[in-house]
């Protein structure tokens, strides 16, 4: 099932039985499309399971907040070129944990600001795109505050002539000590016109911290795409699996969601 | 079976394979041994289609067709299949959806129906126990954070998925511990019928005490100087490579 076919059917039961108590099946508490502004905050000890959708070519700012022990689930997803800014404020002892997909020439910013004590922030994305298609991944985690943690990983798929960017950076405030942050970019450039730009960065002002950044553009592995050949794939099939594999793995979130939308990265993949 | 005639190859500007000749029938089981560097693995690659070896001359048919002239897919789908020396990590490909399509693939190419879902959990399962894989691991990424023996039995259970007319299995024994090589290696011996054959290349006979070959061959120098039976494996194992090196030489 693609994505909006999900939204549709289920947009019926949403807000009803959310999932945060069944850890098994995802399901949003909350379904918008096309925003062009959202405020939405976590009252202490509160959660919120959101998923935006960016089906236009237009411009949103997006503020989340939240409250002391308070838990953030946010799924994200472009499918129309959209810019758009997403600001997450995160008080002591939060959580937050964002799963977010491009499939199109998109600008996503993104400023994380860990202001509690134990705040903890989980990003997983992946962008693809193709043709002249440019994207943009640009992502600033603050650690301003101490005995924080955050992981992230961004991986892209470029083809044709499309350019994919990302932008990261880790800042870490002179008294945010025992901070505990990793950014990894991960990209498979296809054919010889597509483009990555990758620039992670760390601004370090603190002196025990645990950081780690890294960033990788590869093209497709020859080996695996030969063992697959071998067990009776044929090139194709091996290429569109080793990538789908690729890029699946940032789908954190199970259930019917998690199935659409692994299906909008394939369906992205197919037209590379 | 498989027909090998005056086989060279190279990669680059270096010739590895220098008229390999080699006859395997359905039923048999053959050996091939000899010092590294020697070309094993080099004609096992260059069997299976790997690209990376340009074949300068010679012939090979397989099941009656021109070999050399097939896709690395098509010989695969034909029933020949690779054990790989160091098989390869995939990343975010399930070993049961990896071998979902490979095994359809291959039923596809000899025109039977796509097994369902049912069928094929069943023969994930029958399979598995070929090779006592511990079944968690068809759920995870293929290879990926497989130990070293799980790997080597990871094969083995693809091998047994696939049902290949010839196996050629490349150092499946090396780097396992005793229990994981006895393993592997009944495996095999379970796997083999009269309407299949088995090629393994082996630097140690203790693997040929579970896989018993009908011949043994020494590779040396990109050509086989010596042929034999099971008790050639043997021989080497006590004596070494020297006397036989000598004796091509003189």
């Amino acid at each position: 099932m693609r994505l909006l076919d999900y939204i549709d059917n289920s947009q019926a039961s949403c807000g009803s039985a959310t999932s945060m108590a069944d850890a098994k099946v995802w399901q949003p508490a909350e379904v918008v499309m096309n925003p062009e502004q959202l405020e939405r905050a976590v009252a202490e000890g509160g959660e919120l399971s959101i998923l935006v959708v960016h089906s236009k070519s237009d411009s949103a700012k997006m503020n989340f907040n939240v409250g002391q022990h308070g838990s953030l689930r946010l799924v994200e997803v472009f499918l129309g070129d959209s810019f758009v800014e997403c600001n997450i404020n995160q008080q002591a002892d939060s959580e937050c944990d964002i799963v977010m997909i491009q499939v199109a020439g998109a600008i996503a910013d993104y400023t994380i600001n860990l202001d509690g004590g134990h705040a903890d922030n989980r990003l997983r994305a992946a962008y693809v795109v193709g043709d002249e298609e440019r994207c943009r991944v640009s992502l600033r985690v603050n650690h301003n505050v101490a005995d924080c943690t955050s992981d992230s990983l961004v991986k892209g798929v470029a083809g044709g002539k499309a350019v994919g960017e990302f932008n990261g950076m880790v800042y870490v405030a002179q008294d945010a000590q025992r901070t505990d942050a990793r950014q990894t970019n991960r990209n498979v450039e296809i054919g010889p016109d597509a483009k990555i730009i990758t620039k992670p960065q760390l601004e370090i002002y603190a002196d025990d911290v645990k950081c780690s950044h890294g960033a990788t553009v590869g093209q497709m592995d020859g080996d695996a795409i030969m063992y697959m050949r071998q067990r009776g794939l044929s090139e194709q099939q091996a290429r569109r699996m080793q990538l789908e594999g690729f890029v699946a793995d940032v789908i954190s979130v199970n259930g019917e969601i998690g199935e659409a939308l692994k299906e909008e990265l394939v369906a992205k993949l197919e037209k590379l | 079976m498989l027909s090998v005639k005056n086989l060279h190859a190279s990669v680059g500007d270096k010739e590895i394979l220098r008229g390999i000749n080699l006859e395997v029938k359905a039923g048999e089981v053959h050996a091939i041994m000899g010092p590294n560097g020697s070309g094993k693995s080099t004609l096992a690659s260059v069997l299976a289609g790997n690209d990376k070896f340009a074949v300068t001359e010679g012939e090979v048919s397989f099941l009656g067709q021109n070999l050399l002239d097939m896709s690395i897919e098509d010989r695969a789908r034909m029933g020949l299949f690779l054990g790989f020396q160091y098989p390869v990590e995939i990343p975010g490909v399930t070993m049961a959806n990896f071998m979902k399509v490979a095994v359809n693939e291959q039923r596809k190419f000899r025109g039977e129906e796509p097994l369902t879902a049912g069928e094929f959990l069943r023969m994930m399962r029958d399979r598995s126990a070929v090779v006592e894989l511990d079944s968690k691991l068809t759920g995870r990424a293929v290879n990926e954070g497989f130990s070293g023996g799980e790997k080597k039995k990871n094969e083995i259970f693809q091998m047994a998925m696939l049902d290949p007319k010839l196996a050629i299995l490349d150092e499946t024994d090396s780097g396992l511990d005793i229990d994981a090589l006895r393993i592997v290696a009944t495996g095999v011996t379970k796997l083999h019928t009269e309407h299949n054959a088995t090629v393994v290349i082996t630097h140690y006979q203790r693997l040929l005490d579970y896989i018993v070959p009908d011949y043994v061959h020494v590779l040396y120098k990109g050509q086989i100087i010596y042929s034999g039976d099971k008790t050639l494996a043997l021989k080497l194992e006590k004596e070494g490579y020297d006397w036989l090196i000598n004796q091509h030489k003189e």
